[in-house]
């Protein structure tokens, strides 16, 4: 091979990898930009409520941020506020400890359901069950993290 | 309770769903393309001394294939992942140009009229491998069926292997390959993909009790109940026992450590790692003491230079052609010298495609490929992090483990750092089980990804409601 070609060749062999590694880069940059603008987001939050099913408020498919403790009940003070006839004041509390999901029935007077179980005490929670309060059904998913 | 979990599908957008454009996979698809088309040159240069490519048609379908698969996806309007594709792709088709640079007749398959070679072949797979994962990525929207019937799959998968052991064809002393008709096919690669649907589909089941109903083993070491463990124990011990019997070391060793990672994402205990690994050392020393053919491989592993004419043949001449490449390689088609005819390395397009491109890209394209991995590994787990259930999030981290592992293991292997295990090296080796398995991955990872519609706002209250809500009438 003449020393033209020879050296075309070993351009193209060199081009080649950088290329391959540019492409990489490019990747790389991508999957950083999404990891940033991941921790950016306000949303951001352990879990999520979403309203399946509602007589009034909050209304059918609303999303509650929630974190490690969050009360639910007719009080406004509650992180999330249940306007159904049939919620107390203090209706349930939902916690995050540790590994798992909980709620707890505050002695509601008309109880909580998991998954249509009524909650004694405290239930363990998985993502995707369904809480309902009255004729409210709220659902837990994974909190966009 | 979490069994009756509420059927998590996709939102339905109303009506056609409307093209969403994907401008970064675009860009990305683009690069890749265009560094596979210099390495396409730089190919077809060394080999004939003209400026062409090296297989100038085959380059245009693949690129064509995956310009098609990108359009699919803008057409489907899905958000899902932009990156995944185009690092599959570059893996992809670094394998296809390997397969085009190694000797054509390593396999020649006729098909109806015409004979193809080992590159054509590749390319064939490749082509079915982009419309299966692109089919996937569009179609899989609900995960109910995975999730509902794991022991089906479960029992299928080993049903299906079981008919390999029984029926299978021997080569190379294992009985790995089950043809039925003209197809022949490797089911431990197929049965990876069943059993992370399983374990995820399991764990995700069972993750409260795994992680906080404890059994007191000794002191302060606990271990999850043994009932809820019972299951997924035994099915994980079927797998292990029958790819063991069958002389399947990789699959086992990948079977065992996706398993270990996904029940340690499950329950964040790593108590349960430690006593996972203990078993596994146990396990192991087990196997050497009963298997010849496993204290060979060690024997190999340790000093190959003990029997280098036998069974340290293969392994030497990948070493050698390791350090011939050095930190940039050879170039594409000026490495691999034949000895009396033949390639140096037996399997080169099976179990040693690492080597190849040790030889012929050098180092930096051995980095390269292990970065591409990372880069799929990374955005598996992000795409987990992201998932809006457990099991959503286990079997995409699951998946992007499977890829992760076995490129470890074989990658390992070739190098001379764990005991080699005849596994492929996903996306890029020769074979159609292989690049079939990987796709059905990559096309659940780009599944499971989709954020579904933009969530929509919650209906207002109509005016009238909230002019008697507020008593000083509108303000």
């Amino acid at each position: 091979m003449d020393p033209g070609l020879n050296l075309l060749l070993w351009v193209l062999r060199l081009a080649f990898l950088a290329l391959l590694w540019v492409a990489l880069a490019l990747m790389a940059r991508a999957l950083l930009r999404d990891v940033r603008a991941a921790s950016r987001d306000p949303a951001a939050s352990l879990g999520r409520l979403v309203v399946v099913a509602s007589s009034g408020q909050p209304a059918a498919g609303a999303v509650f941020g929630v974190d490690a403790v969050a009360t639910l009940g007719r009080d406004l003070g509650s992180s999330v506020v249940v306007d159904d006839p049939y919620a107390s004041a203090q209706h349930a509390v939902l916690t995050f400890r540790g590994r798992a999901w909980y709620v707890e029935d505050l002695r509601s007077t008309n109880g909580t359901q998991v998954n249509g179980a009524p909650v004694v005490g405290v239930a363990a929670l998985a993502y995707g069950d369904e809480i309902r309060i009255g004729d409210v059904r709220l659902r837990l998913e994974r909190g966009r993290g | 309770m979490t069994g009756l979990a509420a059927d998590v599908r996709a939102p339905a957008l109303p009506g056609f769903p409307r093209p969403r454009p994907r401008p970064r996979e675009l860009a990305l698809l683009a690069a890749v393309i265009l560094a596979l088309g210099v390495g396409s040159l730089s190919l077809g240069l060394a080999r004939t001394g003209r400026l062409e490519p090296a297989d100038l048609p085959g380059l245009a379908l693949f690129a064509g294939g995956l310009l098609a698969a990108h359009a699919l996806l803008v057409l489907a309007g899905r958000r899902v992942d932009e990156i995944l594709l185009p690092a599959a792709a570059l893996l992809g088709g670094i394998g296809m140009l390997v397969m085009e640079r190694l000797p054509q007749d390593l396999v020649v398959q006729e098909i109806g009229p015409w004979t193809l070679g080992l590159g054509d072949l590749q390319l064939v797979w490749l082509g079915v491998a982009l419309a299966v994962a692109t089919a996937i990525a569009v179609a899989l929207r609900s995960d109910r069926w995975l999730r509902l019937y794991k022991y089906t799959w479960a029992a299928s998968g080993l049903v299906l292997l079981a008919l390999t052991f029984i029926f299978g064809s021997e080569v190379n002393g294992s009985r790995l390959t089950l043809q039925i008709g003209p197809i022949s096919g490797q089911p431990s690669e197929l049965l990876k993909v069943i059993l992370v649907v399983f374990f995820a589909a399991y764990l995700a089941e069972n993750r409260i009790l795994l992680a906080d109903a404890r059994v007191r083993l000794v002191g302060p070491i606990t271990v999850p109940p043994l009932a809820y463990l019972a299951p997924i124990g035994a099915m994980l011990a079927l797998a292990l026992g029958i790819v063991v019997v069958q002389r399947d070391l990789g699959a086992a060793l990948l079977f065992y450590a996706v398993f270990l990672g996904l029940l340690f994402l499950a329950t964040g205990r790593r108590t349960d790692v430690v006593l996972g690994l203990l078993l596994f050392a146990a396990g192991f020393a087990l196997l050497a003491l009963f298997f010849p053919h496993v204290q060979q491989r060690i024997a190999v592993w340790l000093d190959p230079w003990a029997d280098p004419l036998g069974d340290g043949y293969q392994l030497i001449q990948a070493l050698h052609a390791f350090a011939r490449g050095g930190l940039v390689g050879t170039g594409l088609g000026a490495g691999l010298p034949e000895i009396g005819g033949r390639l140096p390395i037996p399997a080169v397009h099976t179990d040693f495609p690492l080597a190849a491109i040790g030889e012929e890209l050098g180092m930096t394209g051995v980095a390269a490929v292990l970065a591409a991995y990372l880069v799929i590994v990374g955005r598996g787990l992000r795409i987990a992090a992201a998932a809006r259930d457990d099991f959503r999030a286990l079997l995409a981290a699951g998946l992007a483990l499977v890829v992760g592992v076995q490129a470890a293991i074989i990658a390992g292997g070739n190098l001379k750092l764990i005991p080699l295990t005849g596994i492929t090296l996903p996306f890029v080796s020769y074979g159609g089980s292989s690049l079939l398995a990987n796709a059905i991955v990559v096309g659940m990872l780009l599944a499971l990804s989709d954020r579904g519609a933009a969530p929509l706002a919650p209906p207002r209250p109509s005016r009238l409601a909230r002019l008697r809500r507020s008593p000083g009438g509108p303000s």
